[in-house]
Parts: C-alpha cells; structure tokens; sequence
C-alpha cells in the first residue's frame, strides 16, 4: 500500500513536465503579448518592443523555456508580471475563496444529489424518480453562468438578501464569508448535484437488483436498513468518484462564476492572466490545477479501500 | 380625474418640489467622510502614468499624481503644480515657477529636481513624451522652484502636451524615477488629493485622503483649481462583469459603475437611486486601413470603402440607443467648437454603392478579402465591423473577419503583413497636436507628406485661427486620402449613487471635490 503511494506520487513528476511543456509552448504560441497590454492602446511598436525587451520577451522561445525549466527545478514558478510577485504566492493568496467555494459548493451537490439519487433508485419510474431526474435534466442543462445571473437578479437585487458580488475574506468573520459565498456557492453546486443524482440512481439500481438484496429482502430485513446499509454503501464508488472529480473540476473550472461574482479566486486569477498574458500566472496556474487534479484522484482510488474492504492495492 | 384627486396630486407635487428644493440646498454643502467605491471594468496593466496610455491607468492614477499643468473647461492649460510660465528666446525658452511648499505623500516637499527627472523619464518612457522632446533641447533646475525647457523649435502645443492626463507628465519624487532606471516606477507616490495604500488585484486598489495636500488657492475650474479630498477612501474595485458593475450599484454596494450597456439607459431612468450620466463626447469608432502593406495601398479600394458604407445602421448595431451615437464626420467634436469642422463631410457617409462598384472595377480589384481584426471584448466594435462587412460584401469585396481577444488585436496590429484594417476608437482629443488618429507612426501608418507638413506647423503655430485652418487641410486630407473609416461618434454610460455628489461627467473620471451626501 505505501509502495503503491509513493509510486503514484512518483508518476506526478514526468505528467508534471508534460503539463508544464504544454503549457508553455501553447501560451507562447498564441498571438498578443503582455508588452502590448501594458503599453496601452495607443502606444507604438517601438514603446511596445521597448517594454518587451525590459520583460526578457525578445529572447528566442527556446532560451525563454530553458529558463522556464531552470527555474521549475529548483521549484520556483517564477514572477509574475503583472502582479509584480512571484507565483506561488499569487496562487495562495487567491487559494482562500477558491477552496471555500469548491467546498461549500460540493457540500451542497452532495447533499442535494446524493438523496435525490437514492430517492430516484428507490422509487424507480415512480413520480419521485421522474420528479428528480426531470430537476437532475434541468440541472444538467442550465449553464451556470446563466443560473448565476438569474440568482443575482432575484436574491441580490430584489429581496436584496445576500450581495450582488464580491468575496469578504475570513479574517472578517465566517458570517460574511458565508453570506458572499451562497449565491456563487449554489450556482456551480446545483449543477454538480444534477450529475451525482444521476450517477447516484443508475449505481442503486445496479446493486437494488443484485441477489444479495433480494437474500436480505428475503430474511426480512428492513426496508430502510437495505437501502442505506447494504445498497449504498456498494454503489458509493461510482458516486464518489464522481464527487471527486466534480471537485477536481470546481477547483480550476470555476471560472465562470467567479468573474460573474466578482471573487478574487483562482478562476479569477487565470482568466486575467490569459486576457493580459500574463504568461508565468498562467503556468503556474495550469500546473498547479493539474496537480491537485492527480492527487484527487489519488485520493479517491485510496477511498476505494476505506468503502470497499475487497479492494487490495499492490 | 376628480377634483379631489386633482388638488391631492398638487399637494404631492408641491412636496416634492419643496423636497427637491431641500435636496438641491443639501448638495450646496460638501461634506466630509465615507469610502467611495467605484466599480471599473478591470484592472490597471501598470500604475505607471508614463508606461502605459490605457485609460484606466489614468482614471485611477491621476488622483495619486499630478502634473504642471491640467484643463480648464474648455480644455485650455492651467498651470497645476506649476504657479506660471514665461516664454522666451522667440518661443524657445520656457520658465516654469513652480508652487512652493507643495508636498509629496511621503514628506518630501516637491522641487525643481523632481520636476526635471520626471519630465526625463516622461521624455523615455511615454509615446507623448517623446513627442515633446523630440523638440526639446534640454531641461535644467535653475533654481528649487524654477525649471527652464530649452526648444529646438517654438512648440505652443508644449502646455498642452503638459496637461494631458492620458500618459501624463506625471511628476514623481526623484528618487522614486531614479530607482527605476528606463523601466516603469515601482513605488507610487505623487502629490495628489488622494495617496495609494494598497492594490490586492482583482480584489481593489486603496486610497486613502493625503492630509497634508496642498491645494491651489482658486476656486475649482473643471480639472485646475482647489482639489479637495472629501472621501476618507476610495476603492476602485475590478468588475468585469458589466451587469454585475450595474447590480451593484443598484443594491447599493458600489458607488459607481462605469461603461454600463447603453440599450439600458431606459430601464436605468426607472431605477431608484440611481443616476444615469451619459459621457458626451467620449469617443469615435474607426475602421483602421494598412496604408503599408497589402489591399488598401491602393487609394482606389480605400475609396471604394468610403464609398460604400452607410454609417447610421453601423452605429445603430454597435449602441443600441440613439442617444449614444452621432453620425458626424468631424475629427473633433461638435462640443470642441475651437476646432470642430465638417469640411469634406461629403466624402463621408457617401452610400454610393455605385461610386464604389465603380471604383473596384477600376482597381482590378478580384475576390481578395480583406482580413478584418476585431473583437468582441469590446462589442461594439464587433458589431459595427459585422454591419459594415456585410454592407461591402454587398458591393463586392470580400471581407474575412477575424475576431480576436483584445491582447491579441493590439499585437497584430503592429505587424503590417498580419492585417488590411482593424477596429478600435479614438478616445477625445481637447488639442489636435498629438493626435493618435492621424499620427503616421501608430499602426495603419497613414503617412502623408502633405499631411504630416500640417501637423508639424499646428504644433509650432501659436495663433488660433491658423491652427484651426490647418486642422482642417489635415480633416480634407484625411477625406481624400481616406486615411482611416470614421464611423461615428459614440458616447458612454456611467451609473452612480444619489448621494454621489460634485461627480462631472466626463471621460476622466476624477472623483477629488465629489462627496458622499448624508
């Protein structure tokens, strides 16, 4: 078992290098550079080329990503050029919103999806499944930006119950933080809540149909025991699988909802990093997004021991 | 209506006069305290006035730094941190006497010495800048309140080259230019009403009032005079966003809120507590031609375009509500009358679809589409750039779209084999000295020898009425060379709070003499 971590966290490293390398030369390859940002809309060629050539910019591709490397070896992301601070400490300053966010909003997946899905097995083809799988459809095709919008406009605006947008750190106080993050909060959980529903029916009605739950069913065991005990505990991976990713997912790919909210997250960070070109941000962001996405799946393949004591990893 | 009902609304109305009458009473006293919070459309590229000419730089930056010389109403230079001029040598000495006792945010009073290692650094750093010292022997500290500038040339537009806020000739303590060489400044102190605290991006950028400012002794004059800082704090807080910038002042949580949609003006009307400004003139939308390389080196299917295209459905798609547009083939403003003109205002908006049917035959002209950048990070220009293709496919020229992210617009642009036009605007202009619209070195490099010879003399002419008829040569060539496709003028619009008080509507967006009414 320890074997097997360390060989996973092993095989980080080269996906790592890869991901880096990608995006390095994607970014690198695309038009318009953070000299002409920075210059300004009526600057000339010559202010931008001078600007350029101050930001280490007119260096050829293959020297700017040895650089790229050298630095990255001695775990340095290098510095960011328009916040004027290196990387890694970019990245954590906008981790806080960002963290919260992914974990407020996958709380509320979790406890709309998952209830919703057993409720849908259990029921099969009766009206709480079609209720629960026609909302799951909706969930799934509403977009969240335009959910997001739409929550603003009735809660922020008319009741006036919780802001427009903005994010009120912690050091605040969790009530504010909690009052700014609902909105945002629902908007991307409503949609992940769509997708565990449905993943949550379809793995309870592989195993409400197997012969072990007929045998308890058979010995006279309680409805509500077979449900929650024996079923659903054997149809957990797939749903938390599912769970994981959403929340791999939430953590890079709330970029939407936090331009929509005004939260300094690191959706946030890396949708300003790429209008600007800011091209260190945007590196280091790919990357780090990367990694957790690898040692979230870790995690979840090592959550398969804890639910399923017949899984043995060599 | 029933007499009753009648004599009842007169009631209510006269009420509302009289609390209208109380309100306007209220607004004659400033008062002190608040934090103001402003929602802008993003973030700041540099917090550097001489680096960058991005508009945003200078609506926040300008509250931190000042120059020698600022606007008056009607866009005439008022000295600022300088207490006056005297012209010498034929034109070509300048004396500045600066202001006494005028501090920095960090203590240091201002002098001369300051003045000099800022305009240097400006001179470097700024496409204005190099303008100016293009003509510019040199500068020198007489004394700690005089700074002499030496001309090659008389250049009257000096003053003005040393007002413009936009890439202003910000004046920075010296040690603060020094320790930045030829790059951009890394510490932000100036003399301003307001001095930095803190930018957390995407979060805000904190200022705070500089107590110890010394404003001048007259009476405020549109951007000159007495500045004064009710605010305790200003926020400028990046909002993407546009409908959220307007939600939020609509609830009440932002102050303000700039470049709003301008198809909601009417639903904006209705909202309580909100006012509505529109920022007339603000600027022109423009289709830039490649007078380098590529189709429209050929004056002919210049021509033809100029021809062809019909401006009110173009501008009608960009902004939606009439009052924010105006079909007008001036290069400066109607508002300017100093210089407004419509000479050869029937080369523009001509709809001769003949005319330019006629002129691609003539050109030879065969199926070569013209690649057009715009984009869609400013709607506007897409859609003006989509009504016109369609109207020059109409007359036969091929047009390949290409729509782009902003960054990767203003990089294109610079590559002359990358592009035949591109979109953007012309933001207002108060002198046509130097003026990016028809400058030859900014890309499209409209290059003309006759025009640039204009140019140079309404730079170096001193007498109004000379300027304004060399202006319009400039105006009828850039009609008869077809320099670049005027669309129309477009205007912008900004939301505040009621108890936004002393708020001008203009461009630059200053916010020292506004306060919080309470």
């Amino acid at each position: 078992m320890q074997a097997y971590v360390v060989r996973r966290l092993l095989a980080l490293l080269p996906v790592a290098l890869v991901v880096a390398t990608v995006a390095f030369v994607l970014i690198h390859l695309a038009p318009g550079d953070p000299a002409s940002v920075i210059a300004g809309p009526d600057a000339s060629a010559d202010d931008v080329q001078k600007i350029a050539s101050q930001l280490g910019l007119d260096a050829p591709l293959y020297v700017q990503l040895g650089r790229f490397y050298f630095r990255l070896l001695q775990g340095d992301l290098g510095q960011s050029i328009f916040l004027r601070k290196p990387v890694s400490e970019a990245i954590l300053d906008r981790a806080e919103p960002t963290l919260l966010l992914t974990a407020f909003a996958t709380v509320i997946a979790v406890v709309l999806g998952v209830p919703a899905g057993i409720i849908a097995a259990r029921y099969r083809n009766g009206v709480p499944d079609q209720a629960c799988m026609a909302l799951a459809l909706v969930g799934i095709s509403v977009p969240n930006f335009l959910l997001a919008l739409l929550m603003v406009l009735f809660f922020g605006v008319h009741l006036g119950w919780f802001p427009v947008a903005g994010y009120a750190p912690l050091e605040y106080g969790w009530m504010g933080t909690l009052r700014s993050l609902v909105l945002p909060a629902v908007a991307l959980g409503v949609v992940q809540s769509a997708l565990i529903a449905r993943i949550t029916r379809s793995s309870m009605l592989d195993v409400l149909y197997q012969p072990f739950i007929v045998a308890s069913r058979s010995k006279g065991l309680a409805e509500r025991a077979i449900v929650y005990k024996h079923a659903l505990r054997n149809a957990l991976i797939p749903t938390v699988t599912i769970i994981g990713i959403s929340f791999a997912i939430l953590i890079g790919g709330a970029v939407v909802v936090e331009t929509i909210f005004n939260i300094p997250g690191i959706g946030r960070l890396i949708i300003s990093a790429v209008l600007r070109r800011d091209y260190p941000v945007i590196q280091g962001v790919v990357l780090c997004v990367a990694g957790v996405y690898m040692l979230v799946n870790l995690l979840i393949d090592l959550s398969y021991l804890v639910i399923d004591p017949r899984v043995r990893y060599q | 209506m029933k007499p009753l009902r009648i004599l009842g609304s007169v009631v209510v109305g006269a009420t509302l006069a009289l609390a209208g009458a109380d309100h306007s009473l209220a607004q004659t006293q400033p008062t002190m305290g608040g934090v103001f919070k402003a929602a802008m459309i993003g973030e700041p590229p540099s917090l550097d006035l001489h680096t960058t000419t991005a508009v945003i730089t200078q609506q926040i930056t300008w509250h931190i730094y000042e120059t020698l010389y600022t606007y008056d109403k009607a866009y005439q230079p008022i000295p600022m941190l300088a207490e006056g001029h005297t012209v010498s040598d034929k034109g070509r000495t300048y004396t500045f006497k600066l202001r006494r006792g005028v501090k920095f945010h960090h203590g240091k009073e201002m002098t001369a010495a300051d003045v000099v290692a800022s305009l240097k650094h400006w001179g470097k750093s700024a496409g204005r800048g190099k303008a100016v010292w293009k003509d510019l022997e040199g500068v020198e500290a007489k004394d700690p309140y005089t700074v002499v500038l030496y001309l090659k040339e008389p250049m009257p537009a000096l003053l003005v080259g040393l007002a413009h806020p936009n890439n202003a000739a910000a004046i920075y303590p010296r040690e603060v230019v020094e320790a930045a060489g030829d790059g951009p400044i890394k510490e932000y102190i100036g003399t301003g009403p307001y001095r930095f605290v803190e930018h957390k991006p995407d979060r805000h950028l904190k200022l705070v009032r500089f107590k110890d400012y010394s404003a001048r002794p007259e009476p405020a004059d549109f951007f000159g005079g007495k500045r004064v800082a009710y605010l305790d704090e200003i926020l400028f807080i990046p909002v993407p966003e546009v409908s959220v910038r307007l939600a939020g002042v609509e609830t009440g949580e932002y102050h303000f809120g700039q470049q709003i949609k301008q198809d909601q003006y009417e639903r904006i009307k209705g909202m309580p507590g909100v006012v509505a400004q529109v920022i007339k003139p603000s600027a022109w939308s423009v289709a830039v031609l490649n007078h380098k390389q590529g189709l429209f080196t050929d004056k002919r299917l210049r021509q033809a375009m100029q021809a062809a295209l019909d401006m009110e459905p173009i501008m009608a798609a960009g902004f939606g509500h009439k009052d924010f547009y105006r079909v007008d083939p001036a290069l400066m403003f109607p508002e300017q009358p100093a210089w407004y003109s419509k000479v050869s205002g029937e080369l523009y908006n001509q709809r001769n679809r003949a005319r330019a049917q006629k002129l691609l035959q003539e050109a030879g002209y065969r199926d070569t589409p013209a690649r057009w950048i715009t984009t869609k990070e400013y709607e506007w220009m897409y859609k003006n750039a989509l009504v016109a293709k369609q109207q020059l496919e109409g007359v036969g020229m091929k047009v390949d779209l290409q729509v782009v992210d902003w960054a990767t617009l203003v990089q294109r642009r610079n590559k002359p084999e990358l592009f035949d036009i591109f979109s953007t605007g012309f933001t207002f202009n108060p002198d046509p000295a130097f003026n990016t619209a028809v400058d030859c070195n900014w890309p499209g490099w409209w290059c003309l020898p006759d025009k640039d010879r204009w140019m140079e003399s309404i730079r170096r002419e001193a007498d109004p009425r000379i300027r304004r008829a060399m202006w319009e040569k400039v105006q009828t060539l850039f009609y008869e060379d077809v320099g670049r496709i005027k669309f129309g003028d477009y205007f912008s619009l900004v939301v505040s709070r009621k108890d936004v008080k002393g708020l001008l509507a203009v461009n630059e967006f200053a916010l020292w003499n506004v306060w919080l009414d309470k």
